[in-house]
């Protein structure tokens, strides 16, 4: 990863099925035990990169770490991943008792940090680590609920402001430990989705956080990737402009649109789809979709990594994931556009 | 009369379309004060500034937060013109159950899929989140209903969609209700695996297909 970022000779584009809490299954653990469970999490991630031999390791369970350690309440099934119960606050008349979480003591945060850290002394040598971390605008929606934050973007846009300072002042100080542990924040926006909200309202709700948080994640000498799902050819610019070096993209947009649009200013990463083709399909339905993804992408001006759109489900079959990283690894590097067509259409 | 009616009914849809709670409630009364029909004022006033609503919606001009906020107006109006509809007028709409199922609380998509489905003439049976797959089917069988509608936005819960299916395969009732699907996750691929009668990608598709299932 870091020899393709400088631009040194590699043998295949880098390649990031992104692994979440399929991870579990590697290790033949239950999705539940990762909480509060550090140790078993790094364990996790560190054998699911030595079986498949992906490019960048993502400590991940679920997006609500943050919002959980602000006093939102959070599911654990037993073995699925985790979902959102309750938001922190049942109206936003009670934003004052609001407080940013102390990474080192609240909720899970610090047991995701020492997951981050011992994957780093293990591994940090040969594989890039990251820590997930949502961003400002989507932990807010767990701050008060997504409906409520959308109806207050209208109704009450300051108190919007309020809950996303807060978020991410949160963001910041968990930014700053995922840094100290030695990792690089990766960053998380689902609900900054022009799939929910407006562009107009990117601009004004999620932009001006976002650009802070990356702002200072850039002040402490690492590059930003920047996720968010659904459709967002409308806020590529946008991303760009608040810092995103790398931008991941979800299978509601398309790579070649994105590479003419912005592929200029930012690397790409996506974005093969993680349901319908990773969870569902053969073999050879991803070894198709990862053709397609690169025929688009391979030569974007900034760099292309072949990656699934989103996080991929729990139940992933491993030999997916593998067809995904074997395909990258037979295309090989540099790219030839005529072996790409042909093994498209063989 | 007539030039005053069109004006109401143009000022309802424009209250909607404008996102102005206090004005879709202020000429609801006055619908009901110049004894205008309250069917008519809901299908050619609110429910026609909806379906515009929809329309900007698809054209991305509006976002989820605006037809939510539209959503608001609409209902504020129903309910001041509600209590003056005949009971023959409302009878005979079309029935869907709908819920998140089990394992998720993401619920926008399927409030959204509710709002256009009810301005479009549906009674709709809302489950709410996080609902087991035997709900759905007990509430279609207690309501009558003609479609059962199934959301969700986690990967993990897209099992219990087919466990639905396979319900009431089992108990036999598989041909009484269509279903239908939807969210993140789900594509026409998945729904034609486990046997569901159609798949949307967005509410107005939602729409579309319910009127085509029960046409």
């Amino acid at each position: 990863m870091s020899a393709y970022h400088r631009g040194e000779p590699v043998d295949r584009l880098p390649c990031v099925p992104i692994v979440g809490n399929t991870a579990a299954r590697v290790v033949g653990a239950k999705v539940s035990q990762f909480r509060g469970n550090g140790k078993l999490l790094a364990h996790a991630h560190i054998e699911a990169y030595r079986l498949f031999q992906y490019d960048i390791i993502r400590i991940f369970t679920d997006l609500y770490t943050q919002a959980e350690a602000m006093g939102a309440t959070v599911h654990y099934p037993e073995d699925e991943t985790a979902y959102l119960e309750k938001p922190a606050l049942a109206s936003h008349g009670e934003l004052d008792q609001l407080q940013p979480a102390d990474p080192y003591r609240d909720g899970n945060l610090p047991h995701h940090l020492e997951a981050m850290k011992i994957a780093v002394d293990k591994v940090g040598k040969e594989v890039t680590v990251t820590g997930a971390l949502t961003c400002p605008f989507t932990n807010a929606s767990f701050l008060v609920g997504a409906e409520q934050l959308v109806r207050l973007m209208l109704r009450n846009p300051e108190a919007v402001h309020r809950l996303c300072e807060i978020s991410l002042e949160t963001n910041l100080r968990y930014a700053k430990a995922i840094i100290d542990a030695g990792c690089t924040p990766s960053l998380t926006d689902a609900m900054s989705s022009c799939t929910v909200i407006s562009p107009r309202q990117f601009q004004e709700f999620s932009y001006p956080y976002l650009k802070r948080l990356i702002d200072y994640i850039h002040s402490r000498g690492k590059s930003v990737t920047l996720h968010i799902c659904g459709k967002t050819n409308r806020i590529w610019e946008r991303m760009v402009e608040a810092g995103a070096d790398c931008i991941s993209i979800d299978n509601d947009a398309d790579l070649l649109e994105a590479k003419e649009k912005v592929g200029c200013q930012v690397r790409l990463m996506g974005n093969v789809k993680p349901s319908e083709v990773m969870l569902q399909g053969t073999g050879d339905d991803v070894r198709k979709a990862v053709l397609d993804c690169l025929s688009k992408a391979y030569d974007n001006p900034k760099g292309y990594i072949v990656a699934s759109g989103c996080s991929l489900p729990t139940e992933t079959p491993f030999r997916n994931i593998h067809a995904m990283l074997d395909t990258v690894r037979r295309v090989g590097y540099p790219v030839d556009p005529e072996k790409l067509e042909r093994l498209s259409t063989g | 009369m007539r030039e005053l009616k069109a004006k109401l009914f143009q000022d309802l849809s424009d209250a909607v379309v404008d996102m102005d709670e206090e004005k879709a409630v202020e000429t609801s009364h006055q619908v009901i004060d110049e004894g205008i029909d309250a069917y008519e004022a809901i299908e050619k006033g609110l429910a026609h500034g909806m379906d515009r609503v929809g329309e900007l919606f698809d054209q991305e001009e509006y976002f989820i937060p605006e037809v939510l906020i539209c959503s608001d107006a609409m209902y504020a109006g129903v309910e001041v013109l509600k209590p003056h509809l005949k009971g023959d007028e409302q009878g005979e709409k079309k029935k869907v159950v709908i819920g998140v199922i089990e394992g998720d609380t993401h619920d926008i998509g399927k409030n959204l899929v509710k709002i256009m489905l009810e301005t479009s003439g549906f009674d709709v049976f809302d489950l709410g989140r996080d609902i087991p797959p035997q709900q759905f089917v007990d509430k279609a069988k207690e309501v009558g209903a003609h479609i059962i509608g199934l959301s969700t936005l986690m990967t993990t819960t897209m099992d219990g969609m087919r466990e639905v299916v396979r319900i009431l395969e089992e108990t036999n009732l598989r041909e009484q209700f269509k279903v239908i699907v939807g969210g993140g996750p789900i594509s026409q691929s998945f729904a034609d695996k486990i046997g569901a009668d159609g798949y949307a990608a967005n509410a107005a598709d939602a729409v579309r297909l319910a009127r085509k299932l029960v046409s």
